[in-house]
């Protein structure tokens, strides 16, 4: 370890803890709606070798990957908060490629727009939009992993000193790649069980659609959680041991998570193959809670005797934090409201 | 440096913001106004029932919701990751500053981004009232964002109270909040209009589209006068210093300002094509270029709000190499690196040397300069010698403030110099050399002790003078070097003698043409104003001719046109000047002397301002060097002297800064000559010794010139004794300026330190050449014992112009220089060109190097022994200070 070159950090305005629940709150949403348009991209390219036509549900990408972008601010945002100080020096050390998320978004979005607009007028143009879309969003993934693993590992931070242009990767972090397929293979399962969840809500859709979808939805969810599982162990026995110790049996939270964590999977392969999909959905939501703590767990073990937000200094000023809740109040009341104009309207 | 820095070099990280977050600024500002623009545009369509317009309203809608929602988002979070990684010590702060803010401007964003989605893909499928009304919480939620986002950018510039107290709300209401969040309610109205024109312009109906056209052009127009006068309210609230950075001092900014100018000026003006009738094609043609100068207009905009917060990234907080202020102060002259955490190096030593200078480059500088790239440092130093540079780094944030000081030892100023200068442009590491000076041979003239019945005293006034020798560019001092001469009758009671006599002087061979060899006869008229004949000085005088009697008892010679380079190309500061005393009636010689005329061209200018020197390698303002000093002065001052100069006027310095030396009153409110040249200098050569004179003036011990050569030097007196450090010697002259209401005088002495003086207050304020340091100083009462304890004489200058060591007479009206010598090579001087040169005249009237008299000598004068103090007190010692001639070699030149 090398803590002498670790940045100190900067004063919390309120207790740490209000952060780190709103980021794992939020990162919840931005990772349920990223498996969508990320696996549901894939899933798109998937049926189009296999010449399944067009869907409906794809139509909902470039929105989605509006909400994708919009709830990915604030954990990016409560990240830099809790973990500023090791976040910005990652992304320093690899700089180039962290920008590139930037453009490499833009592409993304636009292709996007272009598959969807184009799909069935220039088949073409759409496909190879689709193609670099979904390239681009699997390089942006394979980039957080790499800023997500690097910025907990200070001692891999040497590699500033050899090359400090910023065209760096986390390329020697043992965990890279199957925390890297953990992430695409869950994508795919979501985005799977998304399009289930998107015809059963469907008013378009006809009920023969609607169930064949729903089906097959759930089908794939069910492989790819299978896959999803062998890779979890993967990822499991790739962490530094005395890492990997805790979730075996060492830290009764750790083990009791990835105990909860398995079962889940076994209970949502189980209801995913009986078709339960509403129940597949919730044992999912709650899944994926589970997960997100599990990785929170994991960055924490991670940087035990490193660093620890909970020592970050209070100043105790929380006047700013109440006017958040009350404009995030405001805010969703609004969106309640604007949703309701739309459907209401609607009927009129 | 609590943080690594991305090293990119070559495109630097400030232009990868400025090209991010301009891009971002143009279409996010179009989001806030166009909101607007689209419902209100929906209204007037559905009230007047107008089905071409609500079209055009729902193509709009598309377009806009691609550039703001796309664009404008992923921009938007583009500027979060750029901005972490060019500096994230400041993203760090406004990030633990602003949590909550930035979280409120994302619901805002969400509300946003809802709203616009739902206007988007229901447009025309649902109530059309609902639908704006949706229309207005899109406008509300946007501008929302814009008013979150603008505490914190307005924060950057004008923290405010929150410097002190660290409050949210200090910090987010800030000073330039109100001003700029109209400005910028403002400018996002115009640019509304703007994009409007462009999808008015994919309109085939002529007629609609022309309608269109005016439409839009009143969005252009409507909200142009609130920007103007929240523009200058805006102006009017920024810190003063930031005002001065802007419109005064820094160079940067003077484009962005013309670019924001003239793009405001093109903006308002293409308005009017769509006002009035004008052909489709030019009109369409318009709409391009309208869109092109108004990201210009926004981009000149932002550039200069970044530029007024330099040298901070924000303000009064952070400096932009992310630099903390608090605790800054700890780091001058102590080590950067060791403090730098992410430095590789932390202690500078021989083996890494250059690449300390790389890491101290890297963390002090690539914030804001590249290299090869946007504000490359190459380009910005190009003209500056290594010495230079080391100078330029001292001086950084001192008198402009718009780059933060260089932080560090002076072991890691030296290596961060030779980076830049070595490896960067490549120049030699050389420091400035110097040519090897030989002997000069010159001949005692023969004097009878016992029989002369004259004995000819001849001295220069100042004992050194400098010429600055390129008068193609600028003038401060010309070939002028004066003369003086008392003629004393020996006898029991020795006479000055002043009446029916002539004195005339005459340089010695080699000197004769002056005219051959410098360029100041060309310019005399432009620069002094003066016509002279090619040799005649700027008093009428030439190298030889006839002095004139003063009412001094003594003989003058005023501004003698010598130089030191002779005919044969030889360089000698120190031609030698034969001084005959003559009976008026009958032209017999009373008596002949020689003294030397001390004039150099070796200016040291170049020592920093690059260029080389001027003629052979050796002496002389090479044009390059002072193209560059007029360079700076115009950058700085704000003045045309380098255009003036290549349009063929040339400029005397004193035109402006008045210069007793040469008799120039200057103008009003601008300082001196000598304190400009000294306090500006005392900025960027601190903590030296006479190092720092010598950089300048001819004073080297290994120079051409090494014009301090009186006796004082070999008791190892130096410039400093008597004048003070430069810092001491400028913050007298500066002093004096400021009681005399010279504003420049503040702001040049306010990083100015005194070092031989306890404090600013303690120091005597002075007036250049009418006071200078008093002998009496250190020599109390003529008391020789008081110099052994008190070898200073800064801060005790003589009474006034008449009490000056040069101007100074004994009872007996006998000038002190007469028998001493000239300042600064008081006899027994040693001087290089021959170690007596200076010395002719007490070895030639007394057989030893010395004072006029020194040894008991007082036979010079008086034919009677004489046994007191006549002429001072304490002149008597029991043991005289002398030195036996050296006899010179027959051979001068110089390698």
């Amino acid at each position: 370890m090398t803590p002498e070159i670790i940045p100190s950090p900067d004063t919390l305005p309120v207790n740490w803890l209000w952060f780190e629940i709103l980021l794992l709150v939020t990162f919840l949403l931005h990772i349920i709606v990223m498996n969508f348009i990320l696996g549901g991209s894939i899933l798109t390219i998937f049926d189009s070798f296999r010449k399944k036509s067009f869907k409906d549900e794809v139509m909902t990408i470039p929105t989605l990957i509006a909400l994708t972008i919009n709830f990915g601010i604030p954990p990016l945002l409560f990240v830099q908060v809790l973990y500023g100080n090791l976040f910005y020096t990652s992304s320093v050390i690899m700089a180039v490629p962290w920008i590139l998320v930037i453009p490499f978004l833009l592409i993304a979005y636009y292709g996007a727009y272009i598959y969807v607009k184009k799909n069935g007028k220039a088949h073409n143009l759409a496909q190879i939009s689709l193609y670099i879309s979904t390239a681009v969003l699997l390089v942006i993934a394979f980039i957080y992993v790499n800023n997500n693993t690097l910025m907990l590992d200070p001692a891999r931070w040497s590699m500033y000193f050899e090359n400090p242009a910023g065209t760096n990767l986390n390329w020697g972090e043992p965990t890279l790649f199957p925390r890297y397929l953990h992430f695409i293979i869950g994508a795919i399962s979501i985005a799977a069980l998304g399009k289930a969840l998107y015809y059963h809500f469907s008013r378009k859709a006809d009920r023969d659609t609607k169930e064949k979808q729903i089906t097959s939805g759930l089908k794939t969810f069910g492989y790819m959680t299978i896959v999803q599982i062998i890779i979890g162990v993967w990822f499991l026995i790739s962490l530094p041991t005395k890492i990997m110790m805790l979730f075996m049996g060492q830290n009764i939270v750790y083990t009791i998570l990835l105990i909860l964590g398995i079962t889940l999977a076994l209970i949502t392969l189980y209801s995913a193959f009986t078709k339960k999909l509403v129940f597949t959905v919730i044992t999912t939501i709650v899944l994926l809670l589970t997960m997100v703590l599990m990785r929170d767990l994991l960055r924490h073990a991670y940087l035990e005797g490193i660093f620890n937000p909970a020592d970050m200094v209070v100043t105790g000023k929380y006047s700013s934090l109440i006017l958040f809740l009350v404009s995030f109040a405001i805010g969703l009341y609004s969106i309640y409201y604007m949703v309701k104009l739309m459907y209401k309207t609607k009927t009129q | 440096m609590n943080y690594p820095v991305w090293e990119i070099t070559s495109t630097g990280g400030g232009l990868l913001i400025a090209i991010i977050a301009i891009a971002h600024v143009f279409i996010a500002h179009l989001a806030v106004g166009g909101g607007l623009f689209l419902v209100l545009t929906e209204m007037k369509a559905f009230r007047a029932n107008d089905n071409q317009l609500m079209d055009y309203v729902k193509r709009h809608t598309w377009f806009f919701l691609l550039l703001t929602m796309v664009f404008g988002g992923i921009t938007g979070v583009g500027i979060w990751f750029i901005i972490s990684l060019v500096n994230p010590a400041a993203t760090s702060s406004l990030i633990h500053n602003f949590v909550f803010g930035w979280a409120t401007e994302w619901v805002f964003f969400i509300g946003e981004i809802t709203a616009l989605l739902i206007y988007h893909y229901r447009f025309g499928k649902m109530d059309t009232k609902a639908h704006i009304r949706i229309g207005w919480l899109y406008f509300i939620f946007a501008w929302l964002s814009l008013f979150v986002i603008n505490g914190i950018i307005g924060f950057m510039l004008t923290p405010g109270k929150w410097i002190t107290t660290q409050n949210f709300w200090h910090g987010f209401f800030n000073p330039s909040f109100l001003p700029s969040l109209i400005f910028r309610t403002g400018i996002a109205f115009t640019i509304a209009g703007v994009f409007g024109l462009v999808t008015a312009a994919f309109t085939k109906d002529r007629n609609f589209q022309k309608r269109l056209y005016r439409y839009c052009a009143k969005w252009i127009y409507l909200p142009v006068i609130v920007v103007i006068l929240s523009g200058f309210y805006y102006v009017y609230t920024i810190p003063e210093s930031a005002f001065h950075n802007i419109f005064k001092y820094n160079p940067a900014s003077v484009t962005y300002i013309r670019l924001f100018f003239w793009a405001s000026i093109l903006v308002v003006t293409l308005g009017l094509l769509f006002v009035w009738q004008a052909p489709s094609k030019i009109q369409n043609t318009g709409v391009l270029l309208i869109l092109v100068f108004a990201f210009a207009w926004m981009w000149g905009f932002e550039y200069t709000r970044e530029i007024a917060r330099k040298p901070y990234v924000i303000y009064d907080y952070i400096y932009s190499n992310s630099v903390p202020k608090e605790g800054s102060d700890l780091l001058y002259n102590n080590s950067f690196l060791a403090h730098a955490r992410w430095a590789n190096i932390k202690e500078v030593n021989n083996e890494n040397f250059k690449e300390a200078g790389h890491e101290l480059f890297v963390l002090q500088c690539l914030a804001c300069h590249t290299i090869g790239g946007y504000n490359d440092i190459i380009a910005r130093t190009e003209h500056l010698t290594e010495r230079g540079l080391e100078a330029k780094l001292t001086g950084l944030g001192k008198i402009n403030k718009y780059m933060p000081p260089f932080w560090g030892s002076q072991d890691e100023k030296e290596a961060l110099s030779a980076y830049i200068v070595r490896d960067l442009h490549g120049k030699d590491a050389v420091k400035p050399g110097y040519a090897i000076v030989e002997e000069a041979y010159y001949q005692i003239p023969s004097y009878d002790k016992i029989n002369e019945e004259y004995v000819l005293l001849v001295w220069n006034d100042l004992g050194m003078h400098c010429i600055s020798d390129n008068d193609k560019y600028f003038s401060f001092l010309p070939p002028a070097n004066t003369l003086w001469a008392q003629l004393i009758k020996r006898g029991e009671k020795p006479e000055i003698v002043n009446d029916n006599v002539v004195i005339e002087y005459e340089v010695e061979d080699g000197y004769r043409n002056p005219q051959d060899h410098v360029d100041f006869w060309e310019y005399a008229e432009k620069v002094y104003g003066a016509k002279l004949e090619p040799g005649t000085g700027l008093a009428g005088k030439m190298v030889y001719g006839e002095m004139d009697p003063t009412i001094n008892n003594a003989f003058v010679a005023h501004m003698i046109p010598v130089t030191p380079y002779q005919d044969n190309g030889v360089f000698n500061p120190y031609p030698l000047f034969t001084v005959t005393a003559k009976d008026k009636n009958t032209g017999a010689v009373l008596v002949s002397t020689k003294t030397v005329a001390p004039t150099s061209t070796e200016m040291g200018c170049r020592n920093c301002h690059g260029g080389g020197w001027k003629v052979n390698n050796y002496s002389g303002v090479a044009d390059k060097t002072a193209m560059n000093i007029l360079a700076v002065h115009d950058r700085i001052s704000g003045t045309t002297l380098l255009e003036d100069a290549l349009n063929g006027q040339p400029r005397l310095c004193q035109s402006c800064h008045m210069d007793p030396a040469v008799g120039a009153p200057g103008r009003k409110n601008i300082m001196n000559f000598s304190s400009s040249m000294h306090g500006f200098h005392a900025n960027y050569l601190t903590g030296m010794q006479d190092d720092a004179c010598n950089l300048c003036h001819p004073g080297s011990p290994r120079g051409n010139t090494t014009c301090f050569r009186g006796r004082h030097k070999l008791m190892g007196l130096n410039c400093i004794s008597c004048h003070g450090n430069l810092e001491d010697h400028a913050l007298a002259l500066l002093k004096n300026e400021e009681l005399c209401y010279k504003p420049s005088a503040t702001k040049i002495r306010a990083n100015l330190k005194p070092r031989m003086a306890d404090s600013y207050a303690m120091i005597q304020p002075r007036i250049p050449w009418l006071q200078e340091p008093d002998c009496l100083g250190c020599h109390r009462d003529f008391d020789i014992k008081q110099f052994k304890h008190r070898p200073n004489a800064f801060n005790d200058w003589a009474a006034g112009f008449n009490a000056l060591y040069r101007n100074r007479t004994d009872q007996q009206g006998v000038m002190c220089v007469a028998c001493h010598g000239s300042p600064h090579a008081v006899y027994f001087a040693t001087n290089k060109y021959g170690i007596d040169r200076d010395n002719i005249q007490p070895i030639m009237y007394q057989g030893v190097s010395g004072t006029i008299g020194t040894n008991m000598n007082c036979s010079i004068c008086h034919t009677t022994e004489m046994k007191h103090n006549g002429h001072h007190r304490n002149m008597v010692k029991n043991k005289s200070v002398f030195r036996e001639p050296v006899i010179p070699k027959p051979i001068a030149y110089i390698k």
